[in-house]
């Protein structure tokens, strides 16, 4: 049965994970298909507790965040999409957590509607999108090809012109929101490494990109790096490093470090994320080896309090002056820690 | 050169026989204790899981042993594991072990060459006795299996548990002194005879108990703080649903002759799972619904702190415990784990599957 144009059919996006990366490919998919995309709101106290509350609870942040994204669209919306995410690029996976997705929602947020869990998996082929976007289209009773079709062109167009406005200096969030940065002087310029859903919940991160623009600190994320750049850092690696997001950290973090321009480097991860914690050594030791830039790692979790959070990254601007004071300083006897 | 590899339960067994066959020196790191785990820990990053740890512990044991190359296998799967070499190099090369080679045995798929090529390096000019000496291996595998299923029916009814655990301290003891896997499955038969002459209660029903989740933490003894064995002294008929020869036969034995592993746990984990997504969560519900389809009284999941598929499963466990009626321990274990939190978890949850059985037999 094709759905008719008087009742468009709710999807609703709950505001998690791959948000950040995947929205504008989505939406425009969606809407173009002719249903009616409903994003949840931006992450609140609530959110977030009843995320803590329905999530088991060694999960990572992100993944309570998304329980309760999901809770938050149990009434808005006719379906909630929760696509099931093995790999989003040919012969490189995720975090195994978005795999299972899906399951761990519907499991555990009681009285949802529909979870539509259609899998992307791109680990064979690319060809595999299309595949899976058809069978979205499927799931939510659109059966006209042609459409589908059209509808998978315009979301690539979307998502290019949505990846050029990110690579050209705006974060995500403003992006999606079709906002600018907005005007600030920039006197410093880090790096701030992290998987999406950290880097650009200005909730659970409490405001970091906001609080560093503030400090006139430019702020580059991984998403900003041209991903061909990201691939041949990474091709120095002894094993091919088999995370897609661990590659664009890792790709990024040696980008950021080798640059001159930049400096210093930021870190968001939340605890007990299984690749950051593989990831973020590989990073560590070679930061403390090769380069002797400021680098510092933000670990947030479900109880992070703001004042806590302010004081770590007041420290870090201070490792930032420092720096550029003391830059010029020879030592008259021995090795000056500033030097690099 | 002298290989070592990390512990994994009775692995060791297999692969010391399977080392000493092809004819390559190898030294069995000396077993895991919590100065094993304080070592490994030192020199790892904080939020990793404990299997990296107790690896990297195992290593260094070997290395003052004298070994100078070590041979674990890889993969490049979503899960952590595949990712534990490369780190683990630079690891030991920081903590000054810089002459150490690690050999990575990464799944064919990844490329033939580098494969063989690994293989090579093990096993040098004798590499035309791998298959057949991986075939008697495997053999010990399956009579390891066997002799842990008598332990498993034997330890709850036996009269004197301690007669049990000194045959198995002296199979321990034993194991070092033999060499090559005919003297090997000799010894594990006369163990078996030895275990199967000791006085049991046969009137006794125990409770059963199906152990499930991470497969490193489940194999391994010492991670897991011998569940296995203090469910027994409880009183309980424990099975454990992932063993090295399980492992063997679905990771080498399956792919090699063009079949396809776990093929019961993926058709049982559909329903919950229709897809593979890493680690053994598939196979560890696959397990659950099979234990909980077959009788058993009640499961126990371990798993490591922050194991990335397992949480999958655990968020997914809650629904076959619905589903079957069946009752499941979570039991996370990381460095920090005490004994004696355990031993009660462990307690409570034996009284209360025992409560819910004299309920069941009452009302029928």
């Amino acid at each position: 049965m094709e759905r008719g144009d008087s009742v468009a059919v709710k999807v609703g996006i709950p505001r998690g994970m791959y948000f950040y990366k995947y929205y504008p490919f989505i939406q425009s998919f969606l809407t173009e298909l002719g249903a009616e995309v409903v994003p949840s709101p931006e992450t609140t106290k609530e959110i977030l507790d009843k995320g803590v509350l329905y999530s088991i609870d060694d999960a990572c942040l992100p993944v309570k965040v998304l329980h309760g994204h999901a809770y938050s669209l149990r009434d808005k919306a006719d379906c909630i999409l929760i696509p099931r995410l093995t790999s989003v690029s040919k012969g490189e996976y995720i975090c195994p957590k978005f795999g299972g997705l899906p399951e761990m929602v519907k499991y555990s947020v009681p009285d949802l509607p529909p979870v539509i869990d259609t899998e992307i998996n791109l680990i064979r082929s690319r060809n595999s999108l299309v595949q899976g976007l058809f069978k979205l289209a499927f799931a939510l009773k659109f059966r006209n090809p042609a459409k589908i079709n059209k509808s998978i062109d315009k979301a690539f167009i979307t998502h290019r012109d949505f990846k050029a406005a990110v690579q050209g200096g705006n974060t995500p969030d403003c992006v999606i929101k079709g906002m600018s940065p907005g005007p600030y002087k920039a006197k410093a310029r880090i790096g701030l490494i992290g998987h999406p859903y950290l880097l650009y919940d200005s909730f659970i991160n409490m405001n970091l990109i906001k609080k560093l623009r503030d400090r006139g600190i430019e702020v580059i994320t991984p998403d900003m790096i041209d991903p061909h750049i990201i691939n041949e850092l990474c091709q120095e690696l002894s094993k091919r490093m088999f995370w897609s997001s661990g590659k664009s950290l890792i790709g990024s973090a040696l980008f950021i470090m080798d640059n001159g321009s930049f400096n210093g480097m930021l870190a968001l991860t939340a605890f007990g994320c299984g690749i950051d914690s593989l990831v973020g050594e590989y990073i560590e030791k070679q930061a403390r080896r090769y380069y002797k830039k400021p680098y510092m790692v933000l670990t947030i979790d479900e109880h992070t309090g703001d004042a806590s959070f302010n004081t770590r990254i007041e420290a870090f601007f201070d490792l930032l002056d420092w720096r550029n004071t003391n830059e010029a300083y020879i030592s008259a006897h021995g090795r000056s820690i500033y030097s690099s | 050169m002298r290989l070592t590899y990390p512990h994994m339960g009775e692995a060791y067994i297999a692969v010391k026989s399977l080392m000493d066959d092809i004819g390559v020196e190898s030294i069995i790191p000396a077993f895991t204790t919590n100065s094993t785990l304080r070592l490994g820990s030192s020199l790892s990053p904080e939020a990793v899981c404990l299997p990296y740890k107790i690896m990297l512990g195992n290593y260094i044991n070997s290395i003052n042993a004298g070994a100078d190359t070590i041979l674990i296998t890889g993969s490049c799967g979503p899960c952590r594991f595949g990712y534990y070499g490369p780190l683990q190099k630079q690891a030991l090369w920081e903590a000054g072990y810089k002459d150490t080679d690690i050999i990575i045995l990464d799944p064919p798929r990844e490329g033939y060459r580098k494969f063989l090529e690994a293989l090579k390096k093990v096993a040098g000019k004798n590499s035309g006795r791998i298959i057949p000496s991986f075939i008697n291996a495997y053999k010990v595998c399956c009579e390891l299996d066997s002799m842990n299923e008598l332990l498993y029916y034997t330890r709850p009814r036996a009269f004197k548990k301690d007669e049990l655990r000194s045959i198995m301290h002296k199979f321990k003891s034993d194991v070092m002194a033999v060499k090559g896997s005919g003297q090997m499955l000799e010894l594990i038969h006369d163990t078996k005879n030895r275990i199967r002459g000791i006085d049991i209660d046969k009137s006794f029903k125990p409770l059963k108990i199906g152990i499930i989740g991470e497969i490193y933490t489940i194999i391994e003894p010492f991670s897991n703080l011998h569940t296995e064995e203090r469910l027994g002294d409880l009183g309980v008929e424990v099975h454990r649903s992932m063993t090295v020869r399980d492992w063997a036969r679905n990771n080498v034995i399956f792919p090699a002759t063009g079949r396809k592993g776990y093929k019961l746990e993926k058709k049982l984990s559909k329903p919950y799972l229709p897809a593979l997504i890493g680690g053994h969560t598939q196979q560890c519900i696959g397990h659950a619904v099979h234990y909980a389809k077959t009788g058993y009284d009640g499961l126990v999941q371990i798993y490591p702190m922050t194991c990335m598929p397992e949480i999958v499963s655990r968020s997914i466990l809650s629904q076959v415990e619905k589903d079957y009626n069946i009752p499941i321990l979570y039991l996370i274990v990381d460095e920090q784990t005490g004994e004696a939190g355990f031993q009660t978890r462990l307690e409570a949850f034996v009284d209360y599957v025992n409560a819910r059985q004299e309920a069941r037999d009452t009302r029928h």
